[in-house]
Formats: structure tokens, sequence, C-alpha cells
């Protein structure tokens, strides 16, 4: 028999091997939420990128969040990693952008040239 | 920052920013004042010079804006901003104040979203927001509780951005108005 001691150290293992796998999701859409990325309303980008995956039921893609990089005046910018894929940074990204990337490239792996930044290193 | 609702996600990307999983958010509001206690367990910071826009630790840009903006739109209304160390853990709190009825106040915007924003922005890091009313403090969002009945499968992961929605406006209604 367990105590309750046991059994809130064996939540947080099973809590931090979730945390891990975590890492592992296919696509990963990372949103800059400095004070300029903000400003800039990446706020409702990270609520259409949300809703996007919700709708589409896969589960294999997670939005998160990163702080500013350096780039204030083109924010909302956003960070694409797909697995095994050169990670992809776009920028000026609004509403319309961030659908049109989720289904070309999240979804279709396309890269949309029009509100690119750069690529990075795979 | 178009509204409130902007500069308290941004003052807890700060929290975020300097290591900190534990975030408490105390709001006491009136028709005419908003007031706002953040405290964290982050790295917590050396003084005041957190409010000079060109002091800033970090190395991607040279100017650090979120503090002075918000100090400014509190002062704006005649309202204030105060920020300190906390000694015995090493964090940071901060309290800000502003009146709502001054005619160069922001407008409060979505304070409900702002919190469903943070879930998903930082899902490991812990927020307790408490919203204090006749001298009373109540507990009405903890993200630790939120987790784990996520993890006992009571709530679903998907939902979880209305029941926080759900929960909050019943506390801001009153104040939202955007």
């Amino acid at each position: 028999m367990k105590n309750i001691e046991e059994l809130k150290m064996m939540r947080e293992k099973v809590r931090q091997d979730l945390r891990l796998r975590s890492g592992q999701h296919r696509v990963r859409i990372v949103v800059g939420m400095g004070s300029c990325g903000i400003a800039a309303g990446a706020r409702e980008v990270m609520n259409e990128f949300v809703t996007l995956v919700e709708n589409s039921k896969k589960e294999d893609i997670v939005v998160t969040a990163s702080g500013c990089f350096g780039f204030c005046a083109q924010e909302p910018m956003i960070h694409i990693y797909v697995e095994d894929q050169r990670p992809v940074t776009y920028r000026n990204v609004d509403i319309e952008a961030a659908r049109l990337i989720f289904n070309e490239h999240v979804l279709n792996n396309k890269v949309v040239e029009q509100y690119l930044f750069s690529k990075g290193k795979k | 920052m178009k509204d409130l609702a902007d500069h308290l996600f941004d003052i807890i990307e700060n929290s975020v920013n300097a290591g900190a999983d534990e975030v408490i958010v105390k709001i006491a509001y009136t028709e005419s004042y908003f007031f706002c206690f953040i405290s964290d367990n982050g790295k917590g910071i050396s003084g005041q010079e957190v409010l000079d826009p060109f002091v800033t630790s970090r190395t991607t840009r040279r100017v650090g804006l979120g503090l002075p903006l918000l100090k400014r739109t509190a002062e704006d209304t005649g309202g204030y901003l105060k920020i300190k160390r906390i000694d015995e853990s090493g964090g940071t709190a901060l309290q800000f104040k502003m009146y709502l009825t001054h005619i160069d106040a922001k407008p409060v915007g979505d304070l409900a979203r702002t919190f469903s924003d943070i879930f998903f922005a930082w899902p490991e890091v812990t927020v307790r927001l408490f919203v204090i009313r006749d001298g009373i403090e109540r507990l009405i969002l903890d993200f630790q509780k939120l987790r784990d009945e996520i993890e006992q499968g009571l709530k679903n992961y998907t939902n979880i951005r209305k029941h926080i929605h759900e929960v909050s406006h019943k506390d801001f209604k009153d104040i939202n108005i955007i």
C-alpha cells in the first residue's frame, strides 16, 4: 500500500514523462510573445492557431509561445518546427496568414513564401 | 498595448522569461479603479532599473518596454506601478493601480482571454488568480488544479479555453469594457 506522498511522487514522475513526450509532436507552432509580439496582435494569432488545431482534430500538433527574438518590427512572428525538416520562421502573421500557413505548411508541408522570414538549419 | 488585458499578459510573460513556474495574480476592482498584484518565483530583479527602457538583460535587443509601458499606462490615469524583489524567495512582486474613469484610461479588454492565452502559451506554468472583493480574497482559477483535472480525464484539453472563459467571465463581466 502506498501513502499519499508516494502517490504524489508517482504522479509527478508521470507528469514529467508526459512533458518530455510532449517534445515529440510532429509539428510545433511557436508564436513570439514578447511585448512587441503582444502589441502587434500575437495573442489573436495564437488563438487562431489553437482553434485551427482543434478543428483539424490532429493530436500531433502543438501550439506554444516564445519570447521576443529581436525583430520586433516584423511581429507577429511565428516559427514552425516540422519533424525532420528545417524550421521556418514567418513574419507579419495575422489571422489570415495564420490560416494560410496552417493549411499550406502545417498540413501540406508547403512553405508560404508570402510571409516567409527565414529558414533555419535542420 | 491596446488594453489592460494585453499588459497583463505581457507582465506574466516577464515572469515566465525570468524562469518562474508559479505566478500569483490578485485583482481588485470597482467601477472607478483597477488594482492588480502579481508575484512570481522567478529569478527576481536587482533594482528599479527594470523601469528604464534602456536597461535590459536580454541579448536579442537593447530596449525593454513592457514594464515602462505599463507604468505609463497606470500613471497616465493618476495611478502607479511599484515593483520589488521578494527578499525571502528571490522572486518579483509588482502592483499597479489605474483609474478607469480617467479620460486617458485604456480599455480593460478581455481579461478572461488573457488567462486562457497564458494557459496555452505556457502550460507548465502554474498561475493562481484571486479576485479581492469587500476585503475577501477568492481563488477563482488554479492552473495546477486544471492540469490535474485534465490528467484525470475530468476535463478535456480542447474545452479548457471555454472553461477558463466561463469561470473568469463570472468575475470579470462587470468590467469587460472593451
